[in-house]
């Protein structure tokens, strides 16, 4: 899953990515507001969040554009002060969801997991398609309840898939979504990952977890339990 | 541009000064005028007179004119260079002057015909200006012979200026005197009128220096209402300076708490997780101290200078934003406001209190939140109820401490009903809590209007 962090103060910038990071999530920051929207333009993200007082282009300046652009991915904003005034005008410029500094960073990845699993579709909280469970949380996934050790980018890229379990991803949108903006990119990886991913989750070959539709992408055919 | 910088005073001054003038001005031109044309009208008539008087006394016989008697009526004619003079002439020659223009002049040359007057004004020499009458008269005598007369009668013109002059004269002495008069009688007037301003600024220059604390109240009727306005802005820019210094100060006071705290762990303790759990459990403390204070030193407050809200556009604002965040909860709002609800309050107050109290029962109730609003004996009452677990009897004061700052409350309520409650006490309203027929909480908030 990919975020993207606009914050200017540099510490909590670079605190988020790090942190974030280590959730597994992959993750690009902008320190200022016209970065930001270049970025949130740019590229495909799945969740953004965006302090409210940034300098050259403020939070809500930001939101209404990417909005404007036809963006829809989920929203969360930062505020500095709670005060009720600017977040139902954050909220009004098209965000999700709002948290108030300081927060817990446990608050921010649960808010951002509950975005993206809104986003596409998912109500409850463990993303399940039997027999596999990915919890977002502790990044633990179970296959029939017996735990499956994946890397990092494995991990990005099931959870990703998982999220839109039944839809049909490309190469490069499953790129765009495991790797950071300025990552050496190589889509031959993909077909790497998902060959560990089909040894790893299925080694019996039985289920047929993944399948490869030719010169479209992937899809995870595993149904939601929601 | 001098215009826009003239004082009051000098600008209603400067106006009446003028009016005055031109008035005065024109009365003077026109009495003088019309003391003229009278003056005029009343030598004519004096010259006339004359005439008559010259006519009824002289004497004609046979051949024409034979006598004017020596003693006229008017002794004037008599004196030599009196100023009044007559003349008698047939053709270009003198029949008959008057004693008194014996040698002044030759025969006048206006010859108007029978029955006719003519009056002229006559250039004597350097000195010497007449007006003149010159009225024609035919005597015809028993033979039908007819003989022809010019009556001249010539006064002085001195006689009339002199008079003129001296009634230019007094009518502007009374005119100036007058016109003095009303313009010492303006200013003073002014003086007097203005003076109520000219006490407000005195007064105001006291509170500038610090020397009172607000305006007197006993100002003309005119001025009164500027200077309550005036009062109470002072009044709520007294307050909001109070707030401002007591949140500080409780700022102050309530972050040493769990900085005493933090310190005491750190001395006191060498387990690691202890002291990370302690001083987590005070930073979360600090934050929601500065978060607390901030919002009660922003709190506006009840204010006459406030333009009316509708409390249902920020309501409906908010319960948007509420369903957005709580997407997952699937809650069912119900909202009935009293048609044209408006309140005269700080918009950003309104926000806090009402977004407080509804997150609180989005958090807490299982499915539904209901709103209702209604006028009430001037007083808005607003009634939020939820389906959640309600509030045990004995937590209900615990909740809502009035006027206790937040370090001496129960933990673990959050700061979002302190808020609440303090900007409450700010508009001197109230809030209760009851059980609601959802069975959740209900919160009943009265504010007044």
């Amino acid at each position: 899953m990919r975020i993207l962090v606009i914050e200017d103060e540099v510490h909590l910038r670079e605190q988020l990515t790090q942190q974030l990071k280590k959730q597994n999530l992959t993750v690009d920051a902008a320190p200022d507001g016209e970065e930001g929207l270049y970025l949130g333009l740019e590229y495909a993200y799945d969740v953004a969040i965006i302090d409210l007082g940034l300098p050259k282009l403020s939070g809500i300046e930001v939101i209404q554009q990417l909005r404007n652009a036809g963006k829809e991915f989920p929203i969360l904003i930062l505020t500095a002060r709670g005060r009720w005034q600017d977040k139902v005008e954050g909220l009004e410029a098209g965000a999700d969801d709002y948290l108030v500094k300081p927060f817990h960073i446990e608050e921010l990845t649960a808010r951002i997991n509950a975005l993206a699993r809104r986003a596409s579709g998912w109500s409850s909280s463990m993303l399940n398609c039997p027999p596999i469970t990915l919890n977002p949380t502790s990044q633990e996934i179970l296959n029939n309840g017996i735990n499956i050790e994946l890397t990092a980018y494995e991990y990005r890229l099931l959870h990703y898939m998982m999220l839109h379990a039944g839809e049909v991803l490309s190469k490069t949108e499953l790129t765009d979504h495991i790797y950071e903006q300025d990552h050496d990119r190589d889509s031959n990886v993909i077909e790497v990952f998902i060959k560990r991913l089909r040894d790893k989750l299925d080694p019996d070959k039985t289920l047929n977890v993944i399948e490869t539709l030719r010169g479209r992408g992937y899809r995870l055919t595993l149904a939601r339990v929601n | 541009m001098l215009i826009k910088k003239l004082s009051l005073s000098n600008r209603l001054f400067f106006a009446v000064s003028l009016v005055l003038t031109a008035f005065l001005g024109l009365s003077a031109f026109s009495l003088n005028s019309a003391f003229q044309v009278s003056a005029d009208s009343a030598q004519h008539k004096r010259l006339k007179n004359y005439v008559f008087t010259l006519l009824s006394s002289a004497e004609f016989g046979d051949n024409g004119l034979t006598k004017i008697p020596e003693d006229l009526a008017e002794p004037d004619f008599s004196i030599p260079n009196s100023g009044l003079y007559a003349q008698i002439t047939s053709g270009r020659e003198i029949v008959w002057q008057s004693n008194s223009s014996l040698g002044l002049f030759i025969a006048l040359p206006d010859h108007p015909g029978p029955s006719n007057e003519h009056y002229s004004t006559v250039k004597l020499n350097e000195d010497v200006t007449l007006v003149n009458l010159a009225y024609g008269v035919v005597w015809e005598n028993e033979h039908g012979e007819m003989f022809h007369y010019t009556l001249n009668i010539s006064e002085d013109i001195n006689t009339i200026s002199q008079q003129k002059v001296g009634f230019q004269l007094s009518l502007w002495l009374w005119l100036g005197g007058t016109g003095l008069m009303l313009l010492i009688a303006q200013a003073l007037i002014l003086r007097w009128s203005l003076r109520p301003l000219h006490d407000v600024v005195v007064d105001l220059h006291a509170i500038e220096t610090g020397d009172n604390k607000r305006l007197s109240d006993d100002y003309p009727k005119e001025l009164n209402q500027l200077t309550k306005n005036i009062n109470t802005l002072l009044d709520h820019e007294q307050s909001r300076r109070e707030r401002y210094k007591n949140s500080l100060a409780d700022l102050a006071h309530s972050l040493k708490t769990p900085l005493a705290v933090i310190r005491g762990e750190l001395e006191g303790m060498t387990d690691n997780s202890a002291i990370q759990n302690a001083t987590y459990e005070q930073l979360n403390r600090v934050s929601e101290l500065v978060d607390y204070q901030l919002q009660r030193a922003a709190t506006e407050g009840q204010s006459s200078f406030q333009s009316p809200i509708s409390l249902g556009d920020i309501i409906h604002k908010i319960l948007n934003t509420l369903d957005k965040v709580y997407q997952h909860k699937h809650i069912q709002n119900q909202c009935e406001i009293d048609h044209n609800i408006f309140i005269h309050a700080d918009e950003g107050d309104m926000y806090e209190l009402i977004g407080n109290l509804l997150e609180n029962a989005y958090k807490y109730c299982s499915k539904t939140v209901v709103i209702f609003i209604q006028l009430h004996n001037d007083n808005i009452e607003i009634y939020i109820d939820d389906d959640g677990n309600g509030i045990p009897e004995h937590a209900k004061n615990d909740i809502i401490k009035r006027g206790k700052r937040i370090d001496s409350q129960v933990e673990g309520h959050g700061i979002g009903l302190s808020i609440v409650s303090d900007i409450i006490d700010a508009y001197q309203g109230d809030i209760r809590i009851e059980r609601s027929h959802l069975g959740g909480a209900r919160f009943i908030v009265t504010l007044p209007k």
